[in-house]
């Protein structure tokens, strides 16, 4: 069976969207984090995809630089939500709104 | 071979012992009381001699060397090369310079001594010597520099030194201590109105000669003088005499302070708070003299003046000043001295009296009589304030064995003065060698045949009756004449009044029956100087044969060219010929003898010098006055004087004498300065200066009428204009925007979830704007 | 020209030491000894630094030396550029000098927030260099205003009672003056199209027309420095009020930079006018001589005392300065000196008893020296120093300046008057100075708290033999010290003399 870019994005969108829905409807802030990361991974294997697709190289390296950030972004979103823990005692976003105006 | 290169160490061996007894001296008297007073005492006075020795070898290299004067370069001090101001560090010795510091080193020594036995058992015995070597050090400098500013080192330093010893005892209880303190500041505060006008007669010299050395100084005075040339002084015309009458003035109003002088002799009395050997050293022999020293060394500067008879406003020459100045102190101390009770008071006014002496003298242009004078003076002086140091030493130690033996006496402990006559009397007996000794400088001041004072003073006296020099008496050496004859006469008199008080009768307290005589580290200096008191008039002992009565009549002037023309000098004169290398009137006027001024005049036609024999009708008269004193203070003494210090003064209820009595006693100089000056106009005007700067400038002005002003209006503007007006139309503008943002802080929940959700439809409202607008 | 770094390196080097400071932790049950080391070290490493460049200075020559420029805006034809001469060399070691004693005196004597303290102490001690090293009109500004800030503070917080009042007073007071002067900088920077002083003085005709306008604006910023009476009221509040260490950097080296403005700038840019306003000037340096020796005289604070006594003295200087001649400006530079050496050492000894007593009324004193006899005899050097007793350095630069005066062809027909007057200075000083002394040091120690007091400890005795070594050397020989400045102030007299003569 051909795998055809088809395929591959259909399973971007779901994943996607399981990670658009994580974010919005979960409270943990672990899981929330999670999402992201699964929605920036969906991204990434499309990107993927496409370049085998198009045989443009550029898409690969453009993954490689999302991947180095997505890890930034989990050193400092973790370091965050530990500190918020130690403050608050919580990861619950519900809890979390110091940003109300 | 001489010994000029040792010059330096006049200077080094005191500083040495300055270091010595100002570091050390404490630990070696706290580790050990007897040694260590050995140690302070001997190494100050071994720095002393030392440097006595070194004055006595320049003085022999000074004969060897044909008397010529030496400078000894030691290093620069001042120097502005743009401005053409340099000033040396260097020694001038010459003939004057050394007879000074054979002087101060010779009795500095003595005293040295004297005051190991003095000051025995003092806590502060290292303090009292390294003040001692420091005073040597400061007074070396002034008779040794070879510039105005150099002297000026000197002069300032001694006052300093004499501040220190002053207040040497400055923690006396009673108030004492904080009376010695007063009694230095005055002293200080005296000296240094003098040293103003030292200050400004030095500029002025700078400025008209371009230099303040003696020897640039005296020589382009002479020139500029000879030449009839003028001086320009920023910009302004002056002649010679009219500078030089300045300088001249100023530095005897320099000369005045320092030597206690009127008008600033006031301090001196005061000054006898110091403990006696500072006395002796300081307020009698040494410092006190540096003012007739000032005034011999520019001898050139007063001559000129005298020369050219150009007169201060048109009313007195420079050098007719001094010798007023001098004729008048000498009168009016003579006077205050005899209302005195304190023992050392009276030696003190009889100090401003015989300086008053030398003061006349040099003014007179007798410069070598002036200088003989003051080396007796020195020997004799000192020689009564030591011996009258051992007297209050020897009362000192009476009333403490008398406290001692008497426990729980009651004794008029409160008002008893070891300095006070009228608790003394009789210790002829209890004290021998003092007694003589005292009686020998007595005599010695008093200027009785054949003592030291006889001699110089009569060369005073001669001077002011025949006018020496000058060639006649002019109404100013008449005046001067019969001035010394009635201090002549006070002199012999207090002194009587002296000896008689505290020598003769019965003791007038208990204290005096257990009066010692002092160690001999005190008497044997004490018989030294009486020797010296006695022999010392042999250093210029006129010529006792040759005309006698006839030349005195016509005293003739011999010019400064005879005189050294002269083979068999001997001991005749030998300290005029001694000193003629040094001032330079003589000299000089060797070299300008055949200077013929514009109207024909000559140049130092005259040349101050000494009688070349001796005045008969002087001495005899001079010698009469002062017996004719000692016997009728002989009679006068215990006949009205009041016994203690309970009695009355009879003498002050006698009609005419007892107003002058009163008058004196009152020290009325001194009231005015410190009651009429210092108290009712120094002290105000500073009060009120405080005010002014502090209440007015400071507070009225600057706080008040300023900030406060400013607060006011910034107090208007914050509470009147700017809510109302200005602050109206920014509160509108801020109100506005207050408002909207309230309006637009609502959808800010804080809510995570709210943002991400917005932000899911936000996207997807722009995908889906995208694909249907496509 | 080639460029040197020396002096741009030692203006820099106390702030390596604010830098290095702000890193160090505070630890809360220690003392702040790495603090006070680091601050110490890096004075005294300044202090090295200031005299072994020395070699590098050659007397010889008139003009700047080691100069270090560089762009900066050339738009306004603002440029760095700093260099040195025989007027500032011995201001930048007096600097370093008060610095380095005044941050070494304050090691018992502060007790809250040790660390900005010394950051201010060392941030002052570059704006003070900066101000005696800037060769333009627009870098002299902002130093000059920069060492505003951290005096400021050092008054504020570390003062007496009245510190705030004081301090603001201070601040309001100089600041005033400055905007005058910095209304004339403006003017004639743009006049001119330079900031740059070389050049402006060259220039000079560009602006010549309203200097009479432009010395007032200079001299009236200066003459608040200094200060010169009547502009003196801020003196003996911000002098009482500031810890021992600012009162001695404020009279060792702040005073200074205002008798150091008008050489720099005011004789050498408005030499007409300077020459018109020499009587002027020389009459208030009269009055302030006089007026602050009297009312120096009625103080019962001994730290009031002396900073009135500093009027006093600071009108010697100016004294100097408007005689317009060699010997004046070299005595009013060395002077300036030796008022640094004299009074700064007397703060210091203020300090030391301050510190023990927490008290300055003479009332309060009395016998100290059977207590403290080192304390007595030190004092008793620096006192003689202040009131100029000759072989001791008050009396060369006094000297100098009288001796001036008399001869200056700026001072009108009769110039000896303001020396009269000015050498009445002398005697009035030793009536203040010893009445001072004799309340604090003579009389019986009485008061049992005095007979308490300990003695100075090696710390501030070394402090003092470093005051009492340069007072004695600068006493007896002050040859080398004329030396350095002699080829500069020719040159400098030359031209004012040139400039208002022809």
């Amino acid at each position: 069976m051909q795998v055809t870019i088809e395929w591959y994005i259909a399973l971007s969108t779901i994943l996607f969207t399981i990670g658009a829905l994580g974010v919005l409807v979960r409270r943990n802030a672990i899981i929330i984090f999670m999402s992201v990361e699964l929605m920036l991974n969906s991204a990434n294997l499309l990107l993927v995809a496409f370049a085998q697709q198009l045989a443009d190289a550029h898409g690969q390296v453009l993954v490689f630089f999302v991947m180095t950030v997505a890890a930034a972004e989990v050193a400092i979103g973790l370091a965050l939500i530990v500190v918020i823990f130690r403050t608050k005692n919580t990861i619950d976003i519900g809890e979390i709104n110091l940003l109300k105006g | 071979m001489n010994a000029f290169g040792l010059a330096p160490l006049l200077l080094i061996l005191p500083i040495i012992g300055v270091l010595f007894n100002g570091i050390v001296g404490r630990y070696f008297l706290d580790a050990d009381r007897s040694t260590g007073e050995k140690w302070s005492g001997w190494f100050g006075t071994a720095m002393a001699v030392g440097t006595f020795i070194v004055s006595v070898l320049i003085f022999f290299s000074l004969g060897a060397n044909d008397h010529h004067a030496e400078i000894v370069h030691l290093f620069n001090w001042f120097n502005i090369p743009s401005g053409n101001f340099t000033i040396p560090w260097a020694m001038q010795l010459d003939t004057l310079s050394s007879v000074m510091t054979l002087v101060v080193t010779g009795v500095g020594s003595l005293i040295h001594i004297y005051a190991i036995g003095y000051m025995h058992g003092d806590r502060d015995f290292h303090r009292f010597f390294t003040y001692l070597n420091l005073f040597l050090f400061f007074m070396l400098i002034l008779v040794t520099g070879s510039s105005y500013l150099m002297l000026f080192v000197g002069w300032e330093g001694v006052g300093l030194c004499s501040f220190l010893l002053i207040g040497f005892w400055f923690d006396k209880p009673k108030g004492e201590g904080i009376l010695n303190g007063d009694a230095a500041r005055k002293a200080f505060v005296a000296n240094r109105v003098g040293d103003f006008a030292m200050i400004l007669g030095m500029i002025l010299t700078f400025w008209a000669f371009g230099s303040m050395e003696y020897e640039v100084v005296f020589e382009s005075a002479l020139d500029l003088y000879t030449t009839t040339e003028t001086v320009f002084i920023a910009g302004i015309e002056f002649t010679i005499p009219q500078v030089l009458t300045g300088i001249t003035v100023l530095f005897l109003i320099g000369a005045t302070g320092k030597s206690a002088q009127i008008p600033l002799f006031m301090w001196l009395p005061d000054a006898m708070a110091g403990p006696t050997p500072v006395s002796a050293l300081i307020h009698a022999a040494t410092m006190v003299t540096s003012g007739i020293y000032l005034i011999v060394r520019s001898n050139v500067l007063f001559e000129i003046v005298r020369d050219s008879g150009h007169q201060l406003f048109g009313i007195v020459s420079a050098p007719d000043l001094v010798a007023i100045a001098g004729a008048v102190t000498a009168v009016y101390a003579g006077l205050v001295a005899f209302t005195q009770f304190d023992i050392k008071k009276v030696l003190a006014y009889s100090t401003v009296s015989q300086l008053g002496f030398m003061i006349a003298a040099v003014g007179m242009g007798a410069y070598v009589a002036g200088m003989f004078h003051l080396v007796t003076h020195a020997f004799f002086k000192a020689l009564l304030f030591m011996a009258s140091g051992s007297v209050i030493h020897g009362m000192e130690h009476g009333h403490h064995h008398l406290h001692e033996h008497s426990h729980g006496d009651d004794h008029e402990e409160d008002d008893f003065d070891p300095q006070d006559m009228r608790f003394m009397g009789g210790l002829r007996e209890k004290m021998p060698v003092t007694f003589w000794v005292y009686i020998i400088g007595s005599l010695a001041l008093a200027g009785i045949f054949p003592f030291a004072g006889f001699w110089s003073k009569d060369e005073i006296l001669a001077h002011s009756a025949y006018g020496l020099g000058v060639g006649e008496a002019t109404p100013v050496f008449t005046f001067v004449r019969w001035m010394l004859t009635i201090g002549a006469f006070c002199t012999a008199f207090y002194m009587t009044r002296q000896i008689k008080m505290t020598f003769f009768g019965e003791g007038r307290h208990e204290a005096v029956k257990h009066v010692p005589e002092s160690s001999p580290l005190m008497t044997r200096p004490l018989a030294f100087l009486a020797f010296l008191s006695l022999m010392g008039g042999a250093l210029n002992i006129p010529y006792l044969t040759g005309g006698g009565g006839e030349e005195a009549s016509t005293p003739v002037g011999m010019t400064a060219s005879v005189l050294a023309a002269e083979e068999d000098k001997g001991l005749n004169l030998a300290f005029e010929h001694w000193l003629e290398h040094s001032i330079q009137a003589f000299t000089l006027e060797e070299d300008f003898e055949n200077v013929v001024g514009p109207n024909g005049e000559h140049f130092f036609t005259h040349v101050p010098h000494t009688p070349t024999s001796l005045q008969y009708d002087i001495a005899i008269s001079s010698t009469l006055i002062a017996v004719a004193a000692i016997l009728i203070g002989w009679y006068v003494v215990f006949r009205v004087w009041p016994r203690s210090k309970e009695d009355p003064d009879p003498i002050s209820q006698w009609p005419v004498v007892g107003f002058v009595w009163t008058f004196f006693q009152g020290l009325p100089l001194d009231t005015l300065y410190m009651t009429g000056i210092v108290k009712n106009i120094f002290n105000p005007l500073a009060r009120f200066s405080d005010v002014v700067d502090w209440n007015f400038w400071h507070n009225f002005v600057h706080n008040n009428l300023i900030r406060d002003s400013f607060v006011a209006l910034a107090d208007f503007l914050a509470t009147v204009l700017d809510p109302k007006g200005v602050d109206g139309i920014v509160n509108g503008v801020g109100q506005t925007a207050r408002n909207l943002a309230e309006a637009l802080r609502r959808p800010q929940t804080g809510n995570t979830g709210n943002y991400a959700l917005s932000l899911f439809l936000g996207v997807a409202l722009l995908v889906a704007f995208f694909v249907f607008a496509s | 020209m080639t460029n040197s770094i020396v002096l741009t390196l030692l203006m820099s080097l106390p702030l390596v030491g604010v830098v290095v400071i702000l890193f160090l932790p505070v630890f809360n049950n220690q003392t702040d000894f790495n603090i006070k080391f680091v601050a110490n070290a890096t004075a005294i490493i300044t202090l090295l630094f200031s005299i072994a460049i020395l070699p590098l200075y050659d007397m010889g020559v008139p003009t700047l030396q080691l100069e270090d420029t560089g762009s900066w805006i050339d738009a306004l034809g603002v440029t760095y550029h700093v260099g040195v001469d025989g007027l500032s060399i011995l201001m930048i070691l007096l600097t370093t000098f008060i610095s380095a004693v005044a941050i070494g005196s304050s090691w018992n004597g502060i007790d809250k927030q040790v660390k900005q303290y010394y950051i201010f102490m060392l941030l002052l001690e570059t704006g003070m260099l900066g101000v005696f090293l800037a060769q333009d009109l627009f870098l002299f500004y902002i130093f000059w205003e920069f060492t505003l800030v951290p005096m400021y503070f050092l008054i504020g917080i570390w003062g007496g009672k009245e510190r705030v009042y004081a301090s603001i007073k201070f601040f309001l007071y100089t600041m005033a003056g400055s905007l005058l002067m910095l209304i004339a900088i403006l003017y004639v920077g743009i006049q001119a199209g330079t900031f740059n002083l070389p050049e402006l003085i060259a220039n000079r005709e560009l602006y010549a027309g309203a200097q009479q306008w432009l010395f007032w604006g200079f001299a009236i910023a200066f003459a608040i420095k200094v200060p010169v009476f009547p502009f003196h009221s801020w003196l003996p509040d911000a002098h009482t009020q500031a810890p021992t260490a600012g009162s001695i950097v404020l009279a060792g080296v702040l005073l200074k930079m205002g008798t150091y403005g008008f050489m720099r700038f005011n004789l050498p840019m408005f030499p007409e006018a300077s020459t018109n306003a020499a009587p002027i000037m020389a009459t208030l340096a009269i009055i302030g001589i006089i007026y602050g020796a009297i009312v120096s005289f009625a103080q019962t604070d001994v730290k009031k005392l002396v900073a009135y006594s500093s009027i006093s003295h600071l009108g010697f200087v100016m004294l100097g300065i408007f005689s317009l001649n060699e010997i004046g400006i070299q005595g009013a530079i060395l002077q300036g000196v030796n008022h640094g050496l004299s009074t700064g050492a007397l703060f210091f000894l203020v300090g030391v008893i301050y510190e023990q007593r927490h008290t300055r009324e003479i009332s309060e004193f009395g016998g100290l020296w059977r207590a403290m006899p080192v304390f007595a005899v030190t004092s008793l050097i620096v006192t003689l120093s202040s009131m100029g007793l000759p072989g001791l350095n008050g009396f060369v630069g006094e000297f100098s300046i009288l001796l001036a005066s008399t001869g200056s062809d700026a001072l009108g027909d009769s110039p000896w008057i303001y020396t009269a007057f000015a050498t009445s200075g002398v005697i009035l000083a030793a009536i203040y100075l010893l009445k001072m002394y004799q309340g604090v040091f003579m009389g019986p120690l009485d008061n049992p708290k005095n007979q308490a007091l300990r003695d100075m400890n090696r710390g501030e005795l070394a402090i003092m033999l470093s005051f009492l070594l340069f007072i004695v050397w600068i006493g007896i020989a002050p040859s080398i010290w004329f030396a350095s400045m002699d080829a500069t102030v020719a040159d400098l007299i030359q031209n004012v003399v040139m400039m208002a003569g022809g």
